[in-house]
């Protein structure tokens, strides 16, 4: 074996090395604590089916165009040995996302939202802000973020999700 | 206590969106947070990141400025006002064309050549400044949010007639591509990100109308009375002014248009007395554009000659005296 390949083999060796690193690091940034978590974002396409009509699937998106309605997904589970409680899911919404009314809903959580970039919550017909002085009604335009508040504890090995949609603008 | 750790979502880089939308290339990273409480400790865990990269819409919208335009038969180089606006949210080049074989109208209008003019000193007025539209060359170049003001030009044929109406109409179709909204032109967009095709399909048309309209004269005949006491009675020996204006409405020239008017009976024209915009006429035959014509007829003429609406209102005004 030539020197030349030894130092390229050991090159190749070392960037493989650190891959491993780099996907053991993200492993341990989900599964960190008792819950592991994860997000994915969706979009709507229209696929054709067999018969040859349009169906409407939800994807895994890496691109929007302005208009298009996203959907953000937060996957937990409680992989710890204790339940886990209090738990609160916390999102922030884009400045670019407009959240879409009702779309955070949820059977066993509390929805919330911030319209002052996180500082405080409340319900959607408590928010209020101030324009030039006049206090109105937050719109949804307005929210920074959105959260869920779990009313139960997490039992071990429990998992849920929760999801709200944007439109892009 | 709890610690509560939000994440921010993250751009790329700074974007203002306009009316356009969300500007191409933008980055929307989204971390979400979950906070809990085991055996009392309080913990935070963040989710991976997910990753949004805004491509390109193409969309393009034409709007007419101009009013209907009145026009006569023949009439040459009249333009049609229209707006080529980039509704997308990236930069997109669009082509031109002219149409003018349409249906529902009564005629169809000559397109000049050129056809397309850009309204280049932004005077909403078709003139010499403006430069014309060659395809492939000077194709609009818009940014997002952007527009650009196009003339259509056209002549009138001879065969048409008062009330007969004609179309002509703009497109603006996107460079990249058209098609149902959703079609994708995979790394054709702003920094070679994917394109799509907006609601409107990447192309947009409107129409503008001619109108042929003959030129019509209005004329309107007012008098006031002075008696010879200071009041306004028609009595003997009362003096009454007349006022005739005379307005075009409509397209083209009423040539070698004349006034006439009779000097009533029972009253006697006051000489010297007639003027057109005024000025003075004399009442001698033919040494100006009227005369007090007693011939046939006391009768006041005044050769207006070819009126257009442009030319403004003409006011003609004599006097006479009660027998």
């Amino acid at each position: 074996m030539s020197a030349f390949t030894e130092k390229l083999l050991a090159r190749a060796m070392a960037f493989a090395a650190l891959f491993v690193l780099f996907a053991s690091d993200i492993a341990l940034a989900q599964g960190k604590g008792h819950l592991e978590v994860t997000t994915i974002v969706q979009k709507e396409i229209l696929v054709e089916n067999e018969d040859g009509d349009s169906e409407k699937q939800l994807v895994v998106a890496e691109t929007v165009i302005p208009g298009e309605r996203v959907v953000y997904t937060i996957v937990f589970e409680n992989v710890g040995d204790a339940a886990a409680e209090n738990v609160v899911i916390t999102n922030p919404i884009s400045e670019s996302l407009t959240y879409v009314a009702g779309s955070a809903s949820n059977d066993s959580m509390k929805v919330e939202f911030s319209v002052d970039d996180g500082k405080t919550f409340g319900l959607a017909s408590e928010l209020r802000m101030v324009d030039n002085g006049i206090e109105r009604p937050a719109t949804t335009n307005d929210y920074t973020h959105v959260r869920w508040v779990m009313q139960n504890e997490l039992e071990v090995g429990a998992k849920g999700s929760a999801s709200f949609a944007a439109v892009l603008q | 206590m709890r610690a509560s750790i939000i994440a921010c979502a993250l751009l790329g880089y700074s974007a203002v969106a306009g009316a356009a939308g969300t500007p191409v290339g933008t980055v929307i990273e989204n971390t979400a947070s979950v906070t809990f409480d085991l055996a009392g400790a309080p913990t935070t865990v963040l989710t991976n990141t997910t990753s949004l990269t805004v491509v390109e819409r193409i969309d393009v919208v034409v709007t007419l400025l101009s009013p209907q335009i009145l026009v006569a038969a023949s009439d040459t180089s009249r333009a049609l006002l229209f707006r080529v606006s980039n509704t997308g949210n990236g930069t997109e080049v669009y082509t031109l064309t002219i149409d003018n074989i349409l249906g529902s109208d009564d005629f169809d209008p000559i397109a000049a050549v050129p056809a397309i003019y850009f309204d280049t000193d932004a005077s909403g007025d078709f003139n010499v400044g403006d430069q014309p539209y060659t395809p492939g060359v000077n194709d609009p170049n818009l940014a997002a949010d952007a527009s650009i003001d196009v003339f259509l030009v056209n002549d009138i044929p001879a065969a048409v007639v008062s009330g007969n109406i004609g179309r002509s109409q703009l497109t603006a179709t996107s460079a990249t591509g058209t098609g149902v909204p959703g079609t994708l032109f995979a790394g054709q967009g702003d920094g070679n990100v994917d394109a799509v095709i907006g609601s409107t399909g990447g192309e947009a048309l409107e129409f503008g109308e001619y109108l042929v309209a003959d030129v019509q004269i209005n004329a309107v005949k007012a008098q006031a009375v002075a008696d010879p006491f200071g009041g306004n009675e028609p009595v003997p020996g009362a003096t009454i002014t007349y006022t005739i204006t005379v307005d075009v409405v409509g397209a083209g020239t009423a040539t070698a248009s004349v006034f006439n008017d009779l000097i009533p009976t029972f009253t006697t024209y006051v000489p010297n007395s007639l003027t057109l915009n005024a000025a003075s006429l004399t009442d001698a035959l033919g040494d100006d554009a009227g005369e007090f014509d007693t011939s046939v007829v006391p009768t006041i003429v005044v050769r207006l000659g070819d009126l257009t609406a442009a030319g403004g209102t003409q006011t003609v005004v004599f006097q006479v005296t009660i027998d």
